[in-house]
Formats: C-alpha cells, structure tokens, sequence
C-alpha cells in the first residue's frame, strides 16, 4: 500500500488524534462535505452537460466558463478542504479503504481531462462556443468528466462499506 | 394523530425487508440517491444564482428555468424512486430522528416554493422581474434545499 508511512505519521499527530476524537468534527466536516460536493458536482454537470450539447444549448461556453466557474472553485475548494480533513481524522481507516484510492486516483483523472480540454480543443471556444452542436473534443471531454465525477460521487459513498471491497484488497490489506 | 403506526408499518412491508436483508440494494440506491442529488442541486443553483443577479445574468430567466426544468424534474423522480426504498426500511430510525423531521418540513416548503412563486417568477420577462424579491426566492430555495440536504445527512450521523 502507498503512502504508509505517511498515513501513519498523520494518524500520530496531536491535531489528528483531536479531530477524530471530537463529537461534533466528523458529523460537520461530512455534511460541509457533502452540501459543497452537491454545489460542484451540480454546477460542473451542467458545464458538462454543455461541452457534450444536452443542456444550456443557448449559453456561449465562455459565459458559462465566466459567469459559473468562480461559484464552481468555491464549491470545489470547500469540497476538497473538508474532504482533506476527513482523511485528516482518520489516516489510517481511509489508507486501507478501497473506495477512498479509487475515488482520489479518478479525480486526478478528471483534472488531466479538464487540463488536457483546456490546452486543446477550449483554445478554439470562440469560434464553437455559440454552437448548440459542440465539437468532438468537447464532447469527448464532457462525457468524460460527466462519466468521472458521478462515479467519484458514488465511490464516495461507497467509502462507508468498507467491507464490500473486492477479494484481492482483503488479501492486499493482511498481506501488510 | 401519531404517525407511529404509518412508520412501523413501513418497516414491514416487502420492499423494507428486501432491502433490510440484502447486501448491495442499499449501497446502489444511495450511491443513485447521491448523484442525483448533484443534478438536481446543480439546476436548482443556476436558477437561483440567475435570481440572486449571479451566475448567468446575460441570459434570460425563463430561458434558463426551461433549460434545466427537464433535469430538475429528472433527478426529482430518481430521488423519488431511490428514497422510497431508503424511507421505508429506515422508517423506525427516521420517526425518532428530528433530524428527519427537519428534512421533511424543509422539503415540503421548498417544493411549494418552488412550484408556485419560484416557477412564476422563472415565467416572468427580466424587465417585470424587479431586484429585491427575486433576490429573496433564490436566497431562500437555496437555503431550503440545503437544510434538506443537511437534515438528510445528519440523519444517519446523530441520530
């Protein structure tokens, strides 16, 4: 398993043993969570949605990039900063759960698709973006990200079973 | 009236007990629950970010609430479908719960709003529209239907 030594020395840290030993820190850091992750997620889906032609057929790409974007970073860096500190408070629970690296390895994914659109096919938005038919490289990218982000939400909530997790991470895990 | 009884009879119906005595139905039915939680809040927020004067202010509101109405209704009939299963077999667990209570209250006053004035005002030319009060609608759908999501997930961690 990657990282052990990390999550390990995490896990020993006064501010981490503090979190998970708090009544009120985990119910309000997974519901900070999960409001902020409904905003993102909500608000890329449309963005998606557009790039791939099913929705807001009529808005320029740009105004949406503009207009929708700086609500979307908000909600992203909430999401991200509660979802760190859940990790936070407990390092090694998260470190054996298959749904967690499953989950953190597809939203890389999702950052190279959004920085792979925005270096190719977006440096031509102006010519396309008025377009109810978007070009092939938007579709590709917002199909992609569509296709990524439902399934980081759905190993999201799958990181509570933790005991439903393929034969092979069972025997990974008791290897160590 | 106590709606004790109408909570302890959900428990007992089939659907309650196949989902209580299954493995995978109640991870599935969440993990759908969730996302289309995400696509409903997304078309509720670029509504009423257009309300509040945010967000997508060159388009006109009725554009807008026309354009996302079919996502709006889309994932409400999912969350529908995904919850029911989730409301019964959890029913004894939400009746004691004020957390459950507080969802449901919220829920029910947001989706009046918004099939009444919300809707109307998503109806409206831009020009009829004024500044103050559709700035309160999109404040307070906002705010409903987050304390719907919040109540929701505080279900299942203080209960």
């Amino acid at each position: 398993m990657p990282f052990t030594g990390l999550f390990e020395w995490m896990d020993a840290l006064e501010s981490s043993v503090a979190l998970r030993q708090s009544i009120n820190a985990y119910p309000f850091l997974l519901t900070l969570h999960l409001i902020s992750m409904a905003a993102f997620a909500g608000l890329i889906g449309f963005w998606d949605m557009r790039l791939v032609g099913i929705a807001l057929k009529t808005v320029p790409v740009s105004k949406i990039t503009e207009r929708i974007f700086p609500w979307m970073i908000a909600a992203f860096v909430v999401t991200l900063v509660s979802g760190f500190l859940l990790a936070y408070s407990k390092p090694l629970t998260y470190h054996e759960n298959f749904y967690f690296w499953v989950k953190n390895a597809l939203m890389i994914l999702a950052g190279i698709n959004a920085g792979v659109f925005h270096l190719t096919t977006e440096q031509t938005v102006t010519q396309w973006e008025n377009d109810p038919v978007t070009p092939r490289g938007a579709k590709i990218a917002g199909i992609a990200s569509l296709a990524m982000w439902a399934v980081i939400i759905m190993t999201g909530r799958m990181i509570a079973y933790s005991a439903l997790v393929p034969e092979w991470w069972v025997a990974l895990n008791a290897a160590e | 009236m106590s709606l004790l009884p109408l909570f302890q009879w959900m428990t007992t119906t089939s659907l309650a007990q196949y989902f209580s005595a299954t493995t995978w139905s109640m991870p599935i039915v969440q993990i759908i629950h969730l996302v289309a939680v995400a696509l409903f809040s997304g078309a509720v927020i670029v509504v009423d970010l257009r309300l509040m004067g945010r967000g997508l202010t060159g388009t006109p509101i009725r554009q807008l609430a026309k354009a996302t109405e079919p996502y709006l209704i889309l994932a409400f009939v999912v969350l529908l479908i995904t919850g029911t299963p989730q409301m019964l077999s959890l029913a004894m667990k939400q009746y004691y719960s004020p957390f459950f209570w507080w969802k449901a209250e919220a829920m029910l006053v947001a989706l009046i709003l918004t099939v009444t004035v919300r809707r109307k005002m998503c109806n409206m030319d831009d020009s009829q529209l004024g500044s103050f009060w559709p700035k309160v609608v999109g404040l307070t759908s906002l705010g409903l239907w987050s304390g719907v999501i919040i109540g929701a997930r505080l279900i299942g961690l203080l209960s």
